[in-house]
């Protein structure tokens, strides 16, 4: 399996980025996900990071290498992270529930899946031209649905008021797509609303479809943030462009290529765990005297 | 994916008093550097640099990190000083030394012995193309790893791993002591907890319980790969990786090949070493110490008829290695 990929998360304006992303992968399959905390809510970051990690380890634990069913698979985990949050107000008693939006999609055997809850959406594009973006769990794009069936539309509503989420008091809604097989060249898009929400879906398929990932994933999210203006949103894009189903040659470099791999964890540690300067300075002072100790050690010896 | 190497610091530069004269090697963590101390001693110094993560123009010296990139690159850092814990701690000939860890330019540098010599791999690699019918001798193997093992247990006592044990791993240096280098995958046993980036494995020297997520890892762990590396020595190359001896085992079959060019005690600890069943192998580098280093009499049991024809047949179905 071999794909490309670059993700970035922007603060923009606000005191906080309670937007999350990430990916983990085996040899014979990947998942990538965009979670977006909900402000006016407890926590935000907190949400959007444990839907991650809820979603990390649950591929962890049934990629061997690749899922037996990526749909049910992604529902599950979409749902046993809900549970999470509920279980993490509770136990800390908390007025309200942490809350966040979520996609995320599975790539094995060629074909593409996705799920999500809320308004973070997944684009496909394929020769420049959009194959189909998720429609969101909002008033606005409900309202919009409707009006195509020719029922009178009453006020206009606000966009960003969705009627589920996970950490949501009811049981959310969790919609799937796919399957899609992917032809080389395609490329997936997951995103928050930071994104989306500033740039016209035309944008970003043309910004998606033109350039390297690494450049047209900061350009996109760059041009979000400008029009976000001082206040602009909290932006986070991921995408992944597919390549081939079957690496041509083996990487030379030993590093991965069959190890699983993830970068979801590794972005949990940021908010525990991190080394800061006192860490450094402290780990090369013990490494230092330990020398000093073994060569005493050895001299005496 | 794909993103220029970040560039080594060019010969001249010198960084916490040591005159780099030139690059030795570059891996995923970072780049190995000869140097010269300020008492113009030779060392290696090996600066954390992570190709995937970091960037570094020519003729900068502070690596750039992206922000996206940060938290990973400091996950590293801890295994860089994971290394240079575990090497600090040990005092042995058998084990590559560590001198001196510093920082500057916004990145970490740990200054070792220069060791000159070849790694077992060269070794290996010469001594198969000239295509005799044994790689290395076999008083040569049993000396080499009596030397390794002894290092080996050390690292063990310590409550760490190797875990990249591998003949690209062990140096050969020119006064011919058999060095341990690369203890960038070690990992201290007892901080299981949090342990989520598991350490990269070499196929072919990486036990089974390296590819399962859930695995237990322990001393038996590195003794599989020990056993990996007395096979190359015999075989000149690498066994087949876990995965394929799980699906269908040849091991066996090319071990019973190589008798009467090694001795069966050599043949049989490698085949005790290199047990799927981690239980199955020697449990500790001191029953495997013991075992290798008693030696009665070498015996060599030639193939009967009938063992040579099966052989012969394995091979005609092909994919003999």
């Amino acid at each position: 399996m071999r794909f490309g990929l670059y993700q970035l998360s922007r603060k923009g304006g606000r005191a906080k980025n309670e937007d999350r992303m990430g990916y983990c992968y085996t040899r014979a399959s990947g998942l990538f996900a965009v979670a977006d905390g909900m402000g006016g809510h407890p926590e935000g970051e907190v949400a959007a990071q444990m839907a991650l990690q809820t979603l990390a380890a649950s591929f962890q634990r049934d990629a061997r290498p690749a899922l037996a069913q990526p749909v049910a698979h992604l529902e599950d985990a979409l749902l046993a992270a809900h549970h999470q949050l509920l279980r993490y107000a509770t136990e800390r008693a908390l007025i309200d529930t942490p809350r966040t939006t979520a996609v995320a999609c599975v790539i094995q055997n060629q074909t593409v899946h996705w799920a999500y809850c809320g308004d973070s959406r997944l684009y496909l594009v394929r020769h420049g031209r959009l194959l189909v973006h998720t429609r969101d769990h909002s008033y606005s794009q409900l309202q919009e649905s409707l009006s195509r069936l020719a029922v009178p539309g009453g006020q206009p509503v606000n966009r960003s008021v969705l009627f589920t989420c996970l950490g949501s008091p009811g049981r959310p809604i969790i919609d799937i797509g796919g399957p899609i097989t992917l032809q080389t060249g395609d490329r997936l898009l997951l995103c928050s609303d930071g994104l989306w929400a500033t740039l016209k879906d035309e944008e970003i398929v043309s910004g998606l479809s033109q350039r390297t990932l690494a450049e047209a994933v900061p350009a996109l999210v760059d041009e979000a943030l400008r029009r976000g203006g001082a206040r602009a949103d909290n932006t986070t894009a991921l995408a992944i462009e597919w390549e081939a189903q079957h690496a041509a040659t083996p990487a030379r470099d030993d590093l991965d290529d069959d190890s699983f791999a993830s970068t979801i964890q590794a972005s949990l540690e940021t908010d525990s765990v991190a080394l800061d300067e006192a860490d450094i300075e402290r780990s090369i002072r013990e490494i230092n005297e330990a020398i000093a100790r073994s060569h005493t050690r050895r001299g005496r010896t | 994916m794909s993103k220029p190497k970040p560039a080594a610091l060019p010969a001249g530069t010198v960084v916490g008093g040591y005159h780099i004269v030139r690059k030795l090697a570059a891996g995923g963590f970072g780049v190995v550097y000869l140097a010269q101390d300020p008492q113009q001693q030779w060392v290696a110094l090996k600066e954390y640099l992570p190709a995937s993560l970091a960037e570094r123009a020519s003729g900068e010296l502070a690596p750039r990190v992206k922000p996206d990139k940060l938290p990973l690159y400091r996950l590293g850092l801890k295994s860089f000083f994971e290394e240079g814990r575990s090497l600090a701690q040990i005092a042995h000939p058998s084990v590559v030394s560590v001198l001196n860890f510093f920082r500057e330019n916004e990145t970490v540098y740990m200054v070792m012995n220069y060791l000159q010599g070849d790694t077992l791999q060269d070794f290996v690699i010469t001594a198969r193309d000239l295509k005799r019918e044994k790689v290395l001798r076999e008083s040569t193997i049993r000396s080499l790893f009596d030397e390794i093992l002894r290092g080996l247990r050390i690292v063990h006592q310590h409550k760490m791993l190797h875990l990249d044990i591998k003949p690209a791993n062990i140096f050969i240096t020119n006064d011919n002591r058999a060095v341990m280098l690369d203890f960038g995958a070690a990992r201290e046993v007892l901080t299981k907890e949090g342990d989520f980036v598991r350490p990269m494995y070499t196929p072919g020297f990486a036990a089974p319980e390296m590819y399962r997520r859930d695995g237990a890892l322990g001393p038996w762990t590195d003794i599989y790969a020990i056993g990996a590396c007395l096979y190359a020595c015999m075989h000149g190359y690498p066994p087949s990786d876990a995965p394929t001896r799980i699906d269908k085992d040849r091991l066996d079959a090319t071990l019973a090949r190589m008798r009467s060019t090694y001795s069966d005690n050599l043949l049989e600890v490698t085949q005790w070493c290199m047990a799927l069943d981690p239980l199955s192998r020697p449990q500790s580098v001191f029953a495997l110490h013991k075992e290798l280093a008693h030696e009665s009499e070498r015996r060599y049991s030639t193939l009967s008829l009938a063992d040579r024809i099966k052989l012969q047949l394995e091979s005609l179905k092909g994919g003999a290695r």
